[in-house]
């Protein structure tokens, strides 16, 4: 059922499956009249406190899911955020997102309210995700709740639940695709969502919850197939946000588990096109959605009820990437007969990790290059991990201490994995761009 | 429990949990995302054995900040009961 709002949503079910179970966390199980008389209730509340956009520190629990709800309600603009972020990326965040209230632990609370500002005028209905947020330069992009459902609908319809079903949701709250597709999809069937209790449970949670369903990246998903914690009763798996290898795929399908596949970004709300039946890398377009490809096999995106408004305070930013109402996504595509969509690789100077981060390398690469105090280096993957490659003579231990340093701000995913030394040049364009992918190659054949 | 035992238990979890590093002799200073084979998801295995093994709690808030193995015996020692 397509939904205007989290109020929609929420009410919805309050009238017509009051009793049935709407959000389980730990032992806790709320049904969906309870979650939207708790829902309304802390609403009130924030309504009284006259604030005017608030920052959740993300930590995926019930109370989490319930302020969400409860400050969109509200009309409070929401930003939601990374816990695990060092505190300085965090207050720069809370500044550039005007956060006038936080939420979350209360020590971290305590330590990042020097940062808080004046509030917003006009943030009613906003929710604020971060593309993929390493760095204090991150960008916020303005979603609403009304484009967040209109996505889940949109995954729903091509991938329904039903009030039976149990969806685990493991994924963090503040990436669109652990928001969309690991909680809204689930309610807005009707379904029940189970929260996930954090990365110190990824081994028991399927086993606590006995989940049907489940929305995961493919890094997670390999260490849950490697570990065997996944449940007999799980019959679907959802990955998103970030490239599947085929050998993962064949061992989740040996254990009788179907996976699809999902793509889309955090800019169009998640999912905009989804793989149902058959081979799973080709995938269909969502209803709401249109598709295209430009002459170099750019995926071009429309999606009139789920686009982002724009990246927040930065106009500049938007018009780059949204013109005339089409996302261009820096993604390549192609249509194989059916019409279905299959993903073939990065036009923009981006690494996709495989727990779905994506490593925007300009910015990276610059940041290493004022600490290294070097300029001849560059950043690409080995193994799906990161790897510099430095031009020139080093002493790597030296280099590697230097490095050590750098890294300690950054999540442990996002950290350079291996050092390649190199007396080679790197390979550049005419213009001096970085040849990424003939850099790759080198760095495969070197393997 | 001393310092060196936790340190022993630590590597053999890490050797446990990936017998391909059998051959690499861990030091207090290795660098356990540079120097070794675990990626973050290997990390939160070992985290977890070590939490169940040593009965600790680290928040996972500090996990990020563990970089070495001194670091990881450091974070176990400070919870031990």
């Amino acid at each position: 059922m397509r939904f205007d709002s989290f109020d929609h949503l929420l009410s919805h079910f309050a009238m017509t499956t009051p009793d049935a179970p709407a959000l389980r966390y730990e032992k806790t199980t709320l049904s969906f009249r309870a979650l939207d008389e708790t829902v309304r209730k802390r609403a009130e509340e924030l309504r009284a406190g006259g604030k005017s956009c608030i920052g959740l520190l993300c930590d995926g629990s019930l109370d989490n899911v319930i302020e969400i709800f409860a400050a969109s309600l509200a009309g409070l603009q929401i930003v939601l955020l990374d816990a695990s972020l060092p505190s300085d990326v965090l207050k720069s965040l809370i500044r550039y997102t005007d956060v006038d209230l936080l939420w979350g632990d209360g020590e971290l609370c305590d330590e990042l309210s020097l940062a808080l500002m004046a509030g917003v005028k006009d943030g009613k209905g906003k929710i604020l995700f971060f593309t993929s947020g390493t760095t204090e330069r991150a960008k916020a992009v303005v979603l609403t709740d009304h484009s967040l459902c209109q996505s889940a609908y949109n995954g729903s319809a091509k991938l329904p639940l039903s009030a039976d079903d149990t969806l685990l949701c493991m994924l963090p709250l503040g990436h669109v695709f652990g928001f969309v597709c690991g909680l809204l999809w689930g309610l807005s069937c009707g379904a029940c969502v189970a929260l996930g209790r954090g990365a110190r449970h990824y081994l028991d949670d399927c086993d606590f919850y006995r989940p049907t369903a489940v929305s995961v990246v493919p890094l997670l998903l390999g260490f849950l197939v490697k570990q065997r914690c996944i449940n007999p009763e799980l019959k679907l798996v959802l990955v998103g946000a970030g490239d599947c290898p085929p050998a993962l795929l064949r061992a989740a399908g040996a254990m009788g588990i179907r996976v699809s596949f999902g793509y889309g970004l955090t800019e169009t709300s998640s999912g905009v096109a989804i793989s149902v039946e058959g081979d799973p890398y080709a995938m269909e377009i969502c209803p709401d959605d249109t598709i295209t490809l430009a002459e170099d096999g750019e995926i071009l995106i429309e999606a009139p009820t789920c686009m982002m408004q724009g990246y927040y305070k930065r106009p500049d930013a938007t018009r780059a990437v949204l013109v005339g109402g089409v996302f261009h996504t820096g993604d390549l595509g192609r249509f194989d007969e059916e019409g279905k969509l299959h993903i073939t690789g990065r036009k923009k100077d981006v690494l996709v990790l495989p727990d779905g981060t994506k490593i925007f390398l300009p910015e990276y690469e610059s940041a290493l290059m004022q600490a290294l105090g070097h300029t001849e280096l560059a950043v690409t993957l080995k193994n799906d991990r990161p790897i510099l490659v430095f031009s020139g003579a080093a002493d790597r231990e030296k280099l590697q201490a230097k490095l050590r340093e750098v890294m300690r701000t950054l999540p442990r995913g996002q950290q350079i994995a291996d050092i390649l030394l190199t007396d080679e040049p790197l390979p550049r364009t005419a213009t001096g761009k970085i040849k990424r992918w003939e850099l790759q190659q080198k760095v495969s054949d070197n393997t | 429990m001393t310092r060196q035992e936790v340190l022993e238990q630590t590597k053999k979890v890490i050797y446990d949990c990936f017998p391909d590093m059998a051959d690499l002799d861990l030091q207090e200073d290795s660098v356990i995302n540079t120097e070794t084979a675990i990626d973050s998801m290997g990390f939160v295995l070992v985290i977890c054995k070590l939490e169940a093994l040593f009965d600790v709690r680290i928040p996972e808030r500090q996990w990020q900040k563990l970089q070495t193995l001194g670091d990881v015996v450091d974070a176990i020692c400070k919870r031990l009961k």
